[in-house]
């Protein structure tokens, strides 16, 4: 087996929590339930990986079979790397007739002939998702096993989800292939990044719970339920204020789970608005910043804005409009005369 | 058909507003009726209050029997809201739903597959300057934009029963597919290939035949978007398998042209048990 096959292995191995590193195995199958048995999973990591490099040099492995454990990791564990969303367009009105084979196929023919230095690895899952590893070499070398970009596609959908590495260079080549592959015309990014896949999935897809008005009746949420066991000595001043944040926010924000976002992020080239005696600015320029709100869990943290009195609702509809707009970076240039209007940026 | 659909439409929504309109007749109605019954309360609680003294000091019963006839205030309208409750249950398991929203319209269609109700998809429709779809909670391998396209601004119950149409039959293909990995397992070899909407299935499955199993390659192909039933059904067997095993092969491939997939098991597995 290959010192860098090793190597390899070794340090992926090395990356899984130990209590999960025999699950994995088992998923990545290439070892057998009897070489699985030899291995103490209870000892320190590092002997742990040290076993199961020698059990595969047993088998022989290559790096195919490596590349699989790095995807079966990385598809344990998402949300460790960024991801960014691309979609496409085509004209045509064709019947989707997606054939995975002829997908593949024809994605590594088109990555192949423009590259040769390759590592392709495909790995289907059962919610119809299809993610492709790709190590990336140059002409003069091998591929970098330790730079890898993750595409991650639904078939029949406009949407790929990108986690390119350091070479942002080979993108344009990832998305003609992609692109060709899938039997669209043309691909762009979205302005929609973020660590959970599935959030992001979540954003596209519309899977999230959006509030529609529906004349279904739902089950009624325990809202206003009198509280028998309160203090009748304390009276709520504010009850109907109250009680109308929750129903606003309830209204823009959903019932259900937010998909998690950690950024959004605001550029703004809007003329700076002061008192005109004070004269901040001599020339008539539009004044740039950037304002950018962080947080481990960015649209359920603008959801409790409003009820623990942060801020007035409803909430600006630059916030609020992040999940249906399917972006979390922003433009806001001036629009003349209205508040400033966010455009596309191509 | 389409226009036999449209018909229907039609109809339904004609039924609505007949039904509409009596309603509001009889809201009308009830509400006069009940100032009425107010009135009557009265009276009748004055002489009920009569009877009670006379029957205390007759027969010493106690406590007051109400009249069961005459229903409470509170009783009316405990049935008014239960049958509007129904009504609008009606509406919904009819499979396009609708409310009228500040800005246009809010869609519900829920989808249905062979009498199990499957999910619900929603579109928050603006009618001003012109019809457009604000939100939606359609999957995107639907070709939603696509069918609005043509429809939406012309003829908007087109749109919808269309639309509705690429629903059901995907919700249709789905529920089969599911239902073929729950229950059908054991017969299928390897992975069930299949893609977003459901419309290219390939796999292989066990056939027994003179107490010997053959694996039989299928691939299922829903040419028409709007139909949960295949188009193409392409069955090869082994190279080693027997001859008698193709008129099998051309049985199957026509069953699963015409009876839903995990339906089509079924019969396999009795089949099997009447030949044993």
């Amino acid at each position: 087996m290959d010192e860098t096959v090793a190597e390899y292995i070794r340090r992926t191995v090395l990356k899984i929590p130990r209590d999960e590193i025999k699950t994995m195995l088992q998923k990545w199958g290439f070892l057998s339930e009897t070489q699985l048995q030899t291995i103490n999973f209870h000892q320190i990591k590092e002997n742990i990986s040290h076993d199961v490099v020698l059990l595969c040099e047993e088998n022989s492995a290559d790096i195919k079979q490596a590349a699989v454990l790095d995807i079966i990791y990385n598809h344990s564990y998402p949300n460790k790397r960024v991801w960014s969303v691309y979609q496409m367009n085509k004209t045509g009105e064709e019947t989707e007739l997606f054939d995975l084979t002829d997908f593949k196929k024809k994605f590594k023919r088109r990555l192949r002939s423009a590259l040769k230095n390759v590592t392709i690895n495909f790995r289907e899952y059962e919610d119809n998702a299809i993610w492709i590893r790709i190590a990336w070499g140059t002409p003069y070398t091998q591929p970098n096993q330790y730079k890898t970009s993750y595409v991650v596609y639904h078939s029949q959908t406009p949407y790929v989800f990108v986690s390119a590495s350091v070479l942002k260079s080979n993108l344009p080549l990832l998305c003609q292939a992609l692109v060709v592959a899938s039997n669209y015309h043309d691909i762009r990014e979205m302005e929609l990044r973020g660590h959970s896949l599935n959030s992001l999935k979540d954003i596209v897809f519309k899977r999230y719970n959006q509030n529609f008005q529906t004349y279904y009746p739902r089950p009624l949420q325990e809202r206003n339920v009198a509280p028998g066991s309160a203090d009748l000595r304390i009276i709520q001043e504010n009850r109907s204020e109250k009680e109308r944040i929750q129903r606003v926010n309830r209204e823009v924000f959903g019932d259900g789970p937010q998909p998690k976002l950690e950024f959004a992020q605001y550029k703004l080239e809007t003329m700076f608005k002061s008192d005109p005696k004070m004269d901040v600015l001599d020339k008539k320029e539009p004044f740039r910043c950037l304002v950018k709100f962080s947080s481990p869990h960015l649209l359920e943290s603008l959801k409790s804005l409003a009820p623990a009195g942060m801020a007035d609702a409803p909430l600006s509809p630059l916030l609020t409009c992040i999940p249906q707009k399917a972006r979390n970076y922003f433009k806001i240039r001036e629009k003349k005369g209205v508040f400033p209007g966010s455009f596309v940026s191509p | 058909g389409v226009f036999a659909h449209l018909e229907m439409l039609e109809a339904q929504a004609h039924e609505a507003a007949v039904k509409q309109e009596e309603t509001e007749q009889q809201e009308e109605k009830l509400a006069r009726l009940k100032a009425r019954v107010q009135e009557l309360r009265l009276q009748r609680d004055e002489l009920r209050a009569k009877v009670d003294l006379q029957q205390k000091g007759q027969l010493g019963k106690e406590g007051v029997v109400s009249d069961p006839a005459q229903p409470s205030a509170r009783a009316v309208l405990e049935w008014k809201i239960k049958s509007v409750k129904a009504m609008l249950q009606v509406f919904y398991l009819t499979g396009i739903s609708g409310k009228l929203t500040k800005r246009g319209v809010c869609f519900c269609i829920s989808t249905a597959y062979e009498g199990t109700y499957l999910d619900s998809y929603y579109l928050d429709l603006l009618t001003k300057p012109e019809v457009q779809i604000h939100r939606h909670s359609v999957p995107s391998f639907i070709p939603l934009e696509q069918i609005a396209k043509k429809y939406l601004q012309t003829d908007i119950r087109r749109f919808l029963s269309v639309l509705s149409d690429h629903l059901n039959a995907y919700a249709g293909r789905r529920y089969q597919a599911d239902q073929l990995q729950e229950h059908f397992s054991d017969q299928i070899e390897g992975t069930l290939q299949r893609n977003s909407l459901c419309n290219l299935l390939v796999f292989n499955y066990n056939v027994s035949s003179k107490s010997k199993t053959f694996l039989f390659n299928v691939r299922l192909l829903y040419g028409d978007l709007c139909c949960s039933l295949p188009t193409e059904v392409t069955i090869s067997c082994a190279p080693d398998a027997p001859t008698s095993l193709a008129e099998t092969a051309a049985a199957h491939s026509d069953l699963f042209r015409r009876v839903a997939l995990h339906k089509a098991f079924r019969s396999f597995g009795s089949a099997e048990e009447s030949m044993d």
